[in-house]
This record gives C-alpha cells, structure tokens and sequence, in this order.
C-alpha cells in the first residue's frame, strides 16, 4: 500500500495520496482546526457511459438514457435499512449526484466520522435491486425529470449541448427521459454496476477534522481486496463542427435566456491543466468584469448580472460557454464574436492579462475554504489525471502567447451554437 | 463569535481566525419591510455598483479584480418584518497575496466608500446610473419569477400574508421601482445612514487596528442619536380560522403546491426548540414523514419538504407534483401532520431529528460564509444566540413539546400552481 504525503508550502496546504490495498486510490486532507469533516466516494461513471463491454465479452451492451442516475438513486437502498435511515442515526447530511463523468457519494457530518464513514463505503459497496423498488424509482426520478424541464437555466443548456454536438452522448439529459427510465430494470442496473464500481475505477476524498489513520483504518475493515475490471466503451465519432448554429425553446419566460457555446476538439480525452487555465482566462479577457465588452454590453442593457461564462469539459467534450439572459441574445452573440474578432487581431495587452491572471488566482485561494470543496476538487483532479496542485505551478508559468493561441484556435464564429429559451 | 455595540444603532458582530484563506464584511442595514421596499431594494444596487473613486462598471471592477478578484455584492433579504440591505466583501487573506498586498484594508475602503461615498450629485443619484439599475433589478425579478418553486413559494407568501407587511416582497415591484428619480433615492440613503440600524459582520484574520482605524471612525462621524433609530418590529398571528386555497395556471410542465401553516408564535423564539424539532420530524431531512411517505412510499414527488420560518412564525410545506396528483399530495401532507400531532412517531424519529439539526448547527463554523450569515440572521433577536447555544435548546426538547407544538400548527393557505393543458 503506497502512501504519499504531498504539499503545497504557498498555500501551507497538504494532503495523502494512498494506494490503497483494496484497489481504491484514497485523499485524505487533515484539517484540525475545522469542526466537521466531508467525504466523497466516487466512480469515472456518468451519464456519457452508454455503450460498452467488460473486456473479454462478445457483446457490447447499450443501456437506457439516465441510467447512471436512477443507479445512484437505487444504491440508497438494501435489503435491511437503506442508507438515509442508517445516516439518520448519526445526524450526518447524506447525499449524491451523477453528471456527465462521474457519479458521487458524499456526506458531511461534525460528528461520528467513523461511524459515517463506514456507512458510505458500505451502502455504496452493496447493491440491492428488485423490480419492485426500480418501478418505485421511476416515479420519483419522473418528477425529477419534470421537475428540469420547467428549469428555464437547466434546458438552456441542455439545449445548447444538443445544438453542438451531433452524437456524443453528453447531449442526453443526465436524468434520460420519462420513456427511457421506463426500460430500466434490474438486471440492467447490475450489469452497469458491476462494470463501473469496481474500485478500481473508483476514488475517496476526505477532507476535515480527521486524520489519515482514522479513515484508513475504516477502508481496511470495509473494503474487500477486488481485481480490477476492465471495460471498453463505443464512443461514437463526432465530428468538429457544432451541429447546429441556433436553437430555441418557448417556456414562456418573462427575459429570454441564453447559452452560446465555442466547440473545442481536443486530442486528448482531456484537457491539460495549462489549456484549462489558458481557456478561462481567454473568457475572462474576452468578456469578464473588466472587459470592456462586459460594460458596453451592459450599459446598452444587452446583458445583466446574470451573465457569467464557464470553460465545459470532462471526459470526452469540451466547449466555451457565455450564458445569460437577454431579450436580444443575437445582438449579444454578435457583440461577443466581434470581440473575438478584434483581439484575434490586436492581441492581448500586458495590463489585461495580469489583471485577470491575479483575479482567476484569488478564485482559486476561494475555493482552499470549505470541507466540501477541498474533497470534491481532490476527486475532480484526480478524475481528470492530475494532481490537485498542478494548477498552482501553471499560475507561475502561464503567458499571454499561450492565452491568444486559445483565442485563436478555440473560439471561431463559424463553430459556434446559440441556445435561446423564450 | 463576539458582539459589540459601537454608536447609536451600530453593532460589530465579528469572528477573528485563521481558519479561512478569506474574509467577509458585510454591512446590514435593517429596516422595516414597508411602503419603501422598492426606493430601498434599488438603493443597495446602486451603492454596491460603482462609487464616488470607481464612477463606471469598469472602474469598479478592475479596482476589485486587482485586489485578487474581490466582490462586493448587494444582498436583500427579508427577516421577520425587516428588509435587510446588506453590501457584502469577499476578499483573500493577505497572507496568500503574491506580492504582500494590503488586500483587506484596501477592500474595506472601497466597501465603506460604497456606502458613505456615492457617486451623487447634489440633485442626487445619476441617471445613466439609475436607468442601469432599475433595468437590472427589473430583469432580476423577470428572472425570480421564471423559477417556478421560487415563484409559488412567493405567491404562497403574498396570499398568506396579504394584510402583513410580510407579504410585500423585499425586490419591490417593477412599477414603483421605474417611476423612481435620482433625488427620493438620494434622500432614502440619507435617512438610512442617520436612521437605521445597522450591523456590520466580519469573519476572517485581521486586526483590531483595523476595526479602530478604518471602520468605526466612519461610523461616528454620522454623530447618530439613539432617540432617532428606527427599530424594526414584527407582527406574529398565532392562529389561522380557516385555510384559504388560490389556484393559478401557467405552462408548466409539474404542478406546485405550497402550503402555509401558522406556528403559534407570538415572537421569534416563543416555543422555538420545540417547533423546530417538529417541524424537523414533520418535514426536514430525509428521516421526515414527508420525505418517507410522500416522496418514498407513495411516490408522488421528488421533494416535499418543510421549513420554519421562525422570525414570522410560519412553516411552509413545498413539493412538486403531477397536477392531477395534487390534490392526494395535499391530503397525503396533511395526514403526515396529523400523525405528527397525534404523537405517532417514535424516539428514533426524535434522535434523528435533533441529531440532524445540531450537526448542521455545530457545521455553521466551518465556512466564512455561513458564519456571515449567522450574524445577519441574529440582527432581528433581542439577544444574540451562538449557534451552541441552539443546539442547548434544541437537546431539552421533550416528546410531549413536539405533540403540544404541532397542534399548535394551523393551516392558513394553500396555492397551487397547476399546468395548463395545451390546446389542441
């Protein structure tokens, strides 16, 4: 069982990567002077994984849409208490969601750690599905999905992932639909489960009044040594183009809504971390705080506060997206793609580029404070084959050329999807 | 946690500690939700947008995003009968800053100068200001009401408390907001400088220099008379006589049901403990008889929860539903109630509650941000209670202070909001 213990002297934050003997790779980041402490036990499993075959077997086996996400529902139950109830006796706050790569387990809790602990290894280690509690599910995760569909912030952007890609299946809704939640049964659930929650696939992070010892202690009575499995995925091709340059919804909304998103084809299945940090700040100098984009925009009351802009990727897409809400979202994908246009041309100045670097790098001291997000950006990192202070030696080594190298290969006007709802 | 009181109407809450990589300073104003909200809700935008140093957006926010991406954000919020204004700082610890910066105290300035130091003429506020904000907040409430939970909780809100000033939202409305002019809003934040109470809450590592030095100055130089302080008070009705149901139609594709019950509170710590158990075991937190009935055995929904709104003494049940399924949601709801009041619950029930309920209180400490929030929502207490405090209270309530508090519990208003069916 290997054990690293790694630092980062700037920030005066450690944290333990472990090997741990089970197959499970293990963050433990001790945090005494914090009361509570949060854990996130987590699988490279989500809504994208639709199609794919244990290695060694003939068939390749699609599944329904969203089944990622009714499994992560279904692993709350078990034949004797289900895992709320077994939660409920130590007052910890349980929880989970599935995105599109991944799929986690967390709880928080100021008090029975251990106790905790022991409980979401082995809830999440014990599957138990009859169809009886699958056609329960379906109600449930129905008004769920009804539930997003009057969202006008969620559809826009599920549009706008159906707008850009042609067949890579992070367009499908996470929650799937009402009609292919209906196909979902048991034997299903158990043959993603059995693909996918193998541990060696699957990752810890702890963060909080804790220590090292006290979680590997619970690990090495709970978790049974497991071979690896190996599995193989269909990942339908997909081409650079964005499918569709436009596309629109009516929720009635009282001011439309807007996504408007840069499609990126990357060589990897994942973007490094310089590209990460390049590409968001491209987004800041293209139309942040400082912009001068951003003010124009406002002061002619195409955009509000609202607006915001996020760099979507994970394990196999990537895309800019500005979103926002405007009753004139044209006007603003216009305004947005001409000053592109104009820096493409001009170039970044050393004054913007500093100002936004240092802004992005308090950003990133914001989020070393909470319990919550120390242990989801340990699984985040590591999910994404880092390391969670690469970041930090990026910061140092980043240059403007590097930033208008993104500009000008990633955000072109002809490869780009405007998603509206009115 | 500490408290003390500076001048007239001015309190320091503070939190000193070197837990957090940031801080946060917000300033509260509190004032009486009444007939101001609007000139009110669009002043604290105004404030937090620019300043007399940082005329234009531009200016503002490369002044903050050289202090590291700090923010200073306008807050309305709404406690009792108040209308809180509140201009909040983020800003990372110095101690983290690349170059030794003095990102605290110069972050605090600028806060102060939002508040003290406008960009105002002696006609008042400028018009390429005040045209922006009203636009801006407009759009904000558009945008609420485009979320369809918010919506009908506020709808539920409105219809309850149509004759309380509970009812008046805290955003204003969009009409009396456009007719606003540069010179009421120019003397609405004169009075609330000289006039209202205040609480100013910070939470992160800095020095008591500071405090002396940069913020209590500015403070006194207001020279404010207690005689002249507005105090903020709030209407408790104990008891509904009958419940009322409004129904509206909109395109949506999940029907909403709220449902306002009142507590039996004549202020907001009368019977608390008990009434927040209860309405832990009622409806919060998935260990509640609506989460185990309504959602996981009769399937109906994917949330159904309750929440006690202690300073106006109301609890609100809230869940999304099928609308041809509401009806047997209201009436699933208010068995798990009745069942609550006739004692059919057992000692688990209660353990899980009060277990869950003191972790989240004993978990306050642990973010900058909820620490923050503490002290905003003690502004309206007689006293300042820690969050250990609560949980004291929360351990001694008894079973038989559950069943009295939850008959206490009358039904008052219903609202639903039903899909309407296209037309073929």
């Amino acid at each position: 069982m290997g054990q690293k213990l790694i630092k980062n002297d700037l920030l005066g934050e450690q944290y333990y990567e472990i090997d741990h003997k089970s197959g499970l790779k293990i963050f433990v980041m001790e945090k005494p002077d914090y009361s509570g402490a949060f854990a996130m036990f987590g699988t490279k499993y989500g809504s994208v994984d639709t199609c794919f075959r244990i290695k060694g077997e003939s068939d390749y086996v699609s599944v329904p849409e969203g089944i990622a996400h009714f499994l992560e529902h279904k692993l709350f139950e078990s034949e004797e208490l289900d895992a709320f109830q077994r939660f409920n006796e130590t007052g910890a706050n349980a929880n989970a969601f599935t995105s599109f790569d991944r799929t986690c387990y967390i709880f928080q809790c100021s008090d029975n750690f251990d106790k905790n602990l022991e409980i979401l290894l082995d809830f999440v280690k014990h599957p138990y599905f009859t169809q009886e509690t699958v056609e329960k599910e379906q109600g449930i995760i129905g008004q769920e999905i009804r539930m997003y569909q009057d969202n006008p912030d969620w559809q826009v952007l599920f549009n706008l992932l159906r707008g850009v890609y042609h067949s890579n299946p992070v367009r499908i809704d996470i929650a799937g639909t009402i009609e292919s939640i209906a196909e979902i049964n048991a034997e299903l659930l158990y043959s993603c489960y059995n693909t996918f929650y193998n541990l060696s696939n699957m990752a810890l992070a702890v963060a909080g009044n804790v220590t090292k010892d006290e979680v590997l202690a619970i690990a090495d009575r709970i978790l049974k040594e497991e071979e690896p499995v190996y599995f193989e995925q269909i990942v339908p091709e997909e081409d650079a183009t964005v499918k569709q340059d436009y596309i629109e919804e009516d929720l009635g909304v009282d001011i439309k809504k807007f996504a408007l998103g840069f499609k990126e084809t990357l060589n990897d299945i994942l973007p490094t971390p310089e590209h990460t940090l390049s590409v968001r700040l491209a987004l800041d100098i293209i139309a942040g705080k400082i912009s001068p984009l951003y003010s124009r925009l406002m002061e002619e009351g195409l955009i509000n506060t609202s607006f915001g802009k996020e760099y979507f990727t994970g394990r196999g897409f990537s895309c800019s997206i500005f979103t926002g809400e405007s009753n004139e979202p044209e006007k603003v994908r216009e305004a947005i793609i001409g000053e592109i246009e104009k820096i493409k041309a001009e170039g970044i100045s050393d004054e913007d580029f500093s100002v936004c670097l240092k802004k992005l790098y308090g950003a990133h001291i914001f989020s070393y404070n909470d319990v919550d997000d120390l242990a989801g950006n340990l699984i985040d990192a590591y999910f994404n084959g880092q390391g969670l202070f690469d970041i930090d030696e990026v910061y140092k080594e980043i240059t403007k050329a590097d930033v208008e190298k993104v500009i000008a290969e990633s955000f072109s006007k002809d490869n780009c999807c405007l998603s509206v709802i009115k | 946690m500490n408290i003390k009181k500076l001048c007239s109407g001015v309190k320091l809450c503070y939190h000193k500690t070197e837990q957090f990589k940031t801080s946060v300073i917000s300033l509260d104003i509190i004032t009486p939700l009444d007939s101001k909200a609007s000139h009110k809700a669009l002043l604290v935008h105004l404030l937090a947008r620019t300043n007399k140093d940082n005329p234009t957006l531009t200016a503002m926010n490369r002044k903050l995003a050289s202090l590291y991406g700090a923010v200073i954000t306008p807050g309305i919020s709404q406690v009792g009968e108040s209308q809180i204004l509140s201009l909040t700082l983020v800003c990372i610890d110095e101690r983290f800053a690349l170059d030794k910066e003095a990102v605290l105290s110069d972050g605090i300035r600028l806060l102060l100068d939002c508040l003290f130091a406008p960009d105002v003429t002696p006609e008042g506020f400028k018009e390429e200001n005040i045209i922006r904000e009203k636009r801006l907040l407009c759009e904000k409430i558009d945008s609420l009401n485009d979320d369809k939970i918010r919506y009908a909780y506020r709808r539920m809100i409105a219809e309850m408390c149509c004759d309380e000033s509970y009812g008046i939202s805290e955003l204003g409305e969009k009409d009396e907001i456009n007719a606003l002019t540069g010179k009421e809003l120019f003397d609405v934040w004169k009075q609330l400088l000289l006039f209202s109470q205040i609480q100013i809450n910070i939470t992160g590592n800095f020095d008591d220099a500071l405090i002396e030095d940069a913020i209590i100055p500015r403070f006194e130089a207001l020279e404010r008379k207690q005689a002249d302080i507005t105090e903020v008070h709030t209407e408790f009705i104990t008891e509904s006589y009958d419940s009322k149901t409004v129904t509206e139609k909109q395109k949506v594709q999940q029907g909403k049901l709220v449902i306002g019950f009142r507590a039996g509170m004549t202020y907001d710590m009368d019977n608390f403990a008990a009434i927040k158990v209860m309405t832990a075991i009622f409806g919060s937190g998935t260990f509640s008889k609506l989460f185990m009935n309504v959602r996981e055995k009769l399937s109906l929904c994917y949330y159904c929860s309750a929440r006690f709104i202690n300073s106006k003494g109301i609890i609100a049940v809230q869940s999304g539903v099928e609308t041809e399924n509401i009806e047997k949601a209201l009436e699933a709801i208010r068995h798990e109630l009745d069942e609550v009041r006739m004692g059919n619950f057992t000692d688990e029930d209660i353990k899980a509650a009060k277990l869950s309920l003191k972790d989240t209180y004993k978990s306050v400490s642990d973010s900058v941000m909820t620490i923050n929030s503490w002290f905003t929502s003690q502004c309206m207490s007689g006293e300042f209670l820690t969050p250990e405090d609560y949980i004291a209270l929360i351990e001694n309530v008894s079973r038989e202070e559950i069943i009295v508090a939850a008959n206490m519990v009358t039904e008052d208003t219903v609202f639903i909001l039903e899909s309407e069916k296209e037309e073929a």
